[in-house]
C-alpha cells in the first residue's frame, strides 16, 4: 500500500509539473523543473532504484538544469522571477485531459503497484536468471551492472555511441570553434 | 546590458568550490569504479565528475574555466572513453573470444575487471562530452563584470550594438550564422521574447 | 474502477506526467518550455518502467547469493542509460534552440513562424 512518503513525493512531483507547465516566466520553470527532478530522484530511491536515482540526481536535477540555464542566459533577458501565469489554453487542455483518460483506461490492465512475481508479467524468468546467476557468470554483486556490461553490452555500446554521437552533433549544429 | 546583472566575484562561493571539488571529484571516480559491488557505475561517475568543471565555472566564471582547461584533455576523454570500450570489445575476439566477451582475457577475475573497465571508458566518455557540451552552450552566457571583450568572442561589442531588438530587424535573418556581426551576442537586446 | 486505479497509484501519476508533458509541449509557445515538456514526458514514462519493476519487500538487487526478495533489475538498466542519453538529446534540441535565435532573433515559436511568413 503507498505510504506517507511515497504520497508526499507523487503528490510534490505533480505540483512542480504543473507549476512548470503554468509559470510565464522560463527562468521560474526551469528552476521548478530542477525541483521535480530532485524529487523524482528521491522517489527512485524510495522505489528501490539506487542506481537510477544516483544518475537522475546528477543528470535531471544538475547537469540538465545547467543546460537549461546556460541556454536562456544566452537567448533571452534575465529579468528576475515573475510570479504570472501562462493562460490556459482550453481546446489543448482539453485534449490533453482526453489523453490522460485514455491512458487510465488502460491502468487497471495493470499490475498493482508492489505485486510480485506471478501477478507481475515483469518478473518471469529473465528476472530471476538475473539475480540468480550474475554473480556466478561475472563475479559482480551489484545486478544493475552486470546486466549493463555483460548482458546486454551490445546495447551499452550503442548509448555509449549516442552520447558521443550527440556531444559532435552540438559541435555541429552551433559551429563555433570550440577547440581552437 | 542594462537589464543583466553582472556577474560578481564572490569569496563565500569560491572558497567552498575549492574545498569540496576535490571531494566531489574523488566521489566521481569511487562511483564509476565501485560500480561493480555497490549502486554506482560509468555514467553516474562521469556525470558527477563533470559536474566538479561545470561548479569551478560557477564559482570563477565560465570562460576563465574554458581557457584553463587542456582541450586535448578533453577531446582524450570523449575519444578515448569509445575507443576503449570498443578496444575491450575487440580485444576479447584476438584472445578467441566473441565481441565483448571479457571473459577471456588471461588477468585474474577477467570478467570482474573487464567490466569495470569497460565503466571507466564510459565514464570518460560522459564526463567529456558533458563538460564539452556545457561549455559549448553557456561560453559567452556569464561575461566577465566590465570586461566585454575579453570573454573570448570576437564579434561581441558589434552584436552589442547592432542586434537590435526583434521588432525592427530579425537579427541574423539575413546572416547565414558564420562570421557575421550579428552573431548571438549575449547582451543583445531581446524584444520579442517575453511577452 | 476507483479502487483499481488507488492500488495502481503511481501509474494514474505516469498517466497525469504525460498529460502535463504534452501540454506544455503542444501549447508553450517558448521553445525552450517545450523543451522542458519534453523531459516531463519522459520521466513519466521512466516512472512506469521503475514502477513496473517494484514488489514489495524487495531490495536494490546488489547480492552475490542471488537469495531474498530483489526488484527487477532490468528497467534499471533501460532507464538509467536512457536519462542519460535524455540528457544528450536535450542539449541537442537547446544547441538547436540556440541556434534558432542566431537565425530568427527569438526563442518564441509565433514570433519564428512570423519571421518566415515574412521573408
Amino acid at each position: 500500500m503507498i505510504t506517507p512518503i511515497e504520497a508526499g513525493l507523487l503528490v510534490f512531483i505533480v505540483a512542480t509539473a504543473v507549476m512548470t507547465a503554468l509559470l510565464r516566466d522560463v527562468l521560474a520553470a526551469i528552476i521548478v523543473f530542477g525541483g521535480y527532478s530532485l524529487g523524482m530522484a528521491i522517489l527512485w530511491i524510495v522505489l528501490q532504484a539506487p542506481d537510477v536515482g544516483l544518475t537522475e540526481a546528477a543528470v535531471g536535477a544538475g547537469v540538465m538544469t545547467v543546460l537549461f540555464l546556460a541556454t536562456i542566459a544566452r537567448t533571452t533577458r534575465l529579468t528576475g522571477l515573475e510570479a504570472t501565469t501562462v493562460d490556459v489554453n482550453l481546446p489543448a487542455a482539453a485534449l490533453c485531459v482526453v489523453f490522460v483518460l485514455a491512458v487510465l483506461t488502460t491502468v487497471p490492465a495493470l499490475p498493482a503497484v508492489g505485486a510480485g512475481p506471478g501477478e507481475n508479467p515483469a518478473f518471469g524468468e529473465i528476472s530471476e536468471y538475473y539475480v540468480e546467476e550474475a554473480y556466478d557468470d561475472t563475479h559482480v554483486e551489484n545486478v544493475v551492472t552486470a546486466v549493463l556490461v555483460a548482458y546486454r553490452g551490445f546495447d551499452t555500446f550503442g548509448e555509449a555511441t549516442v552520447v558521443f554521437a550527440a556531444g559532435v552533433g552540438v559541435l555541429a549544429v552551433l559551429r563555433r570553434g570550440v577547440f581552437e | 546590458m542594462s537589464s543583466r546583472r553582472p556577474y560578481v566575484e564572490s569569496p563565500v562561493i569560491m572558497a567552498t568550490v575549492r574545498l569540496v571539488a576535490p571531494f566531489v571529484l574523488t566521489y566521481g571516480i569511487f562511483v564509476t569504479l565501485h560500480g561493480a559491488s555497490s549502486p554506482g557505475g560509468g555514467f553516474q561517475g562521469g556525470v558527477i565528475a563533470a559536474a566538479v568543471i561545470i561548479m569551478l565555472s560557477f564559482a570563477y566564471g565560465i570562460d576563465l574555466t574554458w581557457e584553463w582547461i587542456d582541450k586535448r584533455v578533453l577531446v582524450g576523454l570523449v575519444g578515448g572513453g569509445v575507443a576503449l570500450f570498443g578496444a575491450i570489445a575487440l580485444g576479447a575476439v584476438l584472445f578467441g573470444g566473441q565481441f565483448l566477451e571479457v571473459g577471456v582475457y588471461p588477468i585474474p577475475e577477467p570478467d570482474k575487471y573487464g567490466i569495470e573497465l569497460v565503466e571507466v571508458g564510459i565514464g570518460m566518455t560522459v564526463a567529456g562530452v558533458v563538460t564539452s557540451l556545457f561549455f559549448t552552450l553557456a561560453r559567452g552566457a556569464m561575461p566577465p563584470v566590465g570586461e566585454d571583450g575579453e570573454s573570448g568572442r570576437d564579434d561581441e561589442g558589434t552584436a552589442a550594438t547592432d542586434g537590435g531588438t526583434f521588432s525592427s530587424e530579425a537579427p541574423g535573418s539575413e546572416e547565414t550564422g558564420g562570421d557575421g556581426p550579428v552573431r548571438d551576442g549575449p547582451d543583445a537586446p531581446e524584444g520579442g521574447d517575453r511577452a | 474502477m476507483i479502487e483499481a486505479l488507488f492500488a495502481r497509484y503511481n501509474y494514474v501519476v505516469f498517466a497525469l506526467l504525460l498529460g502535463i508533458g504534452l501540454y506544455i509541449v503542444i501549447d508553450d509557445e517558448n521553445l525552450v518550455k517545450k523543451v522542458i515538456g519534453l523531459n516531463v514526458f519522459q520521466t513519466g514514462i521512466f516512472l512506469f518502467f521503475i514502477t513496473v519493476a517494484v514488489q514489495d519487500g524487495a531490495e536494490p538487487a546488489v547480492t552475490s547469493t542471488g537469495e531474498g526478495t530483489f526488484v527487477n533489475p532490468l528497467p534499471h538498466v533501460l532507464i538509467l542509460t536512457a536519462i542519460v542519453v535524455g540528457v544528450s538529446l536535450t542539449a541537442l534540441a537547446l544547441a538547436l534552440v540556440v541556434r534558432i535565435h542566431e537565425e530568427y532573433g527569438s526563442i518564441r515559436e509565433d514570433v519564428v513562424v512570423e519571421v518566415l511568413e515574412r521573408d
